[in-house]
């Protein structure tokens, strides 16, 4: 969907704020939810992938939270969806007002062995081999086009011609199940912000469905 | 974890509240035991960050061969030193030369390589970044302290799929003496990201 989360571009934001020496989290919440929303998904309470649970949400609501208040919308409308929870009863327990959650006594070294692999154990490069339409070389124009659904191709390139620079492989488009080729893509900065752009380029990689 | 940073709020926020009922909630219900949930977070507080890629980086400077695997299939390179796993699955490697610098940034999201930089900075998620790195990057390295000499230009890299993006930095002039260990403390998390040269 062509939604708020789409930024690239866009004026009014101000300067980038640094902070320094930030902790990876900064409050336990937010290591809890990051955490429960991996777990939930690798163990099928949430269906796929979180982002489309994130763009869903209102622009404004979106604008207004942090990024774990994202993904706490998107690990309780994910648990919602497969009814594995119901709001009525997160509402309930969250009215309580706690901030520490229940211990488990049971735990599970089978599963936290698999979660160590699967973060932290080299894996063979991900892609197949993309037999497709276009190869290095090829100029590409994006799609003019308004898709409701979850994609990743960003507002800013529509209608505009690149250069094709490699072919890393073929993975599912979101939402498929068969690999379709994905294809990096150069800009000359100038197609994608006019005359007074920066000199330079954009490099990004697009699925052959965006591309013409 | 601990609240020492000091901004723990008085009162619970509402997310933090429901972010508990949740847990509790998976807890009691026998769908998830805690010491998972523990195992994610402590990975990413202890293991993963910009150290296991400024390992690769002073690798690259001092073994050319591996910096030619490196740059021929990051993914694999890496493996070599251990690194590798969610969100590392496709890894590609941009070098800065003497003419290109690199610039990684996610305008959809938050799309980072988690096994050789951990979780990103605020920053990086943050809407002013995502918004104007692909459009004015000059003045957001700026901002960084980043001045280019003439002649160096800037690509910038939108990971918006399915590989993920680390940079090379150039080895820093004066460094030949150094070894290996002790190149590893002068590459930061913003040399690989690209907002520091």
């Amino acid at each position: 969907m062509d939604g708020i989360h789409d930024m690239g571009g866009m004026h009014g934001f101000g300067p980038v704020e640094v902070e320094p020496d930030e902790p990876v989290f900064h409050e336990p919440w937010e290591g809890r939810v990051f955490g429960l929303s991996l777990v939930a998904g690798a163990g099928g309470l949430t269906r796929g992938s979180g982002r489309p649970r994130i763009e869903a949400m209102p622009p404004a609501e979106y604008l207004a939270a942090s990024h774990y208040e994202r993904w706490a919308h998107s690990l309780e409308t994910g648990l919602i969806e497969t009814g594995t929870l119901t709001r009525a009863e997160i509402d309930a327990r969250a009215a309580g007002g706690g901030t520490t959650p229940t211990r488990s006594e049971a735990t599970s070294p089978d599963v936290v062995a698999l979660v160590s692999t699967f973060l932290n154990g080299p894996q063979p490069t991900s892609g197949t081999a993309a037999a497709g339409r276009f190869a290095p070389g090829d100029r590409v124009t994006v799609r003019r086009m308004a898709p409701a659904r979850h994609h990743r191709c960003p507002r800013y390139l529509r209608g505009v011609t690149g250069t094709v620079t490699s072919v890393p492989g073929a993975w599912p488009h979101p939402g498929e199940k068969e690999p379709e080729p994905i294809y990096t893509v150069r800009f000359a900065n100038a197609d994608l912000w006019g005359a007074d752009a920066e000199p330079g380029s954009l490099h990004i990689d697009l699925w052959e469905r965006y591309l013409e | 974890m601990s609240d020492d940073h000091g901004h723990h709020p008085a009162e619970p926020s509402a997310v933090e509240r429901r972010v508990t009922a949740i847990e509790s909630l998976l807890v009691e219900k026998g769908l998830i035991t805690s010491d998972v949930v523990d195992a994610v977070i402590e990975t990413f507080e202890h293991d993963l960050g910009p150290l296991n890629g400024a390992k690769v980086v002073a690798r690259a400077w001092v073994d050319d061969d591996y910096r030619a695997r490196l740059l021929a299939d990051g993914t694999a390179a890496i493996g070599e030193l251990g690194f590798g796993g969610a969100e590392g699955e496709h890894l590609t490697v941009l070098e800065n030369t003497g003419t290109v610098h690199n610039l990684v940034v996610c305008t959809l999201c938050s799309c980072y390589p988690w096994p050789v930089l951990g979780l990103p900075p605020r920053w990086y998620k943050d809407a002013a970044y995502r918004a104007r790195a692909v459009r004015e990057p000059r003045k957001v390295l700026a901002e960084f302290g980043t001045t280019l000499p003439d002649g160096v230009e800037v690509a910038v890299w939108d990971s918006s799929a399915e590989v993920r993006y680390m940079v090379l930095p150039l080895r820093p002039e004066g460094t030949a003496g150094l070894d290996e260990d002790e190149l590893v403390p002068l590459v930061t998390r913003d040399h690989m990201i690209g907002t520091v040269r």
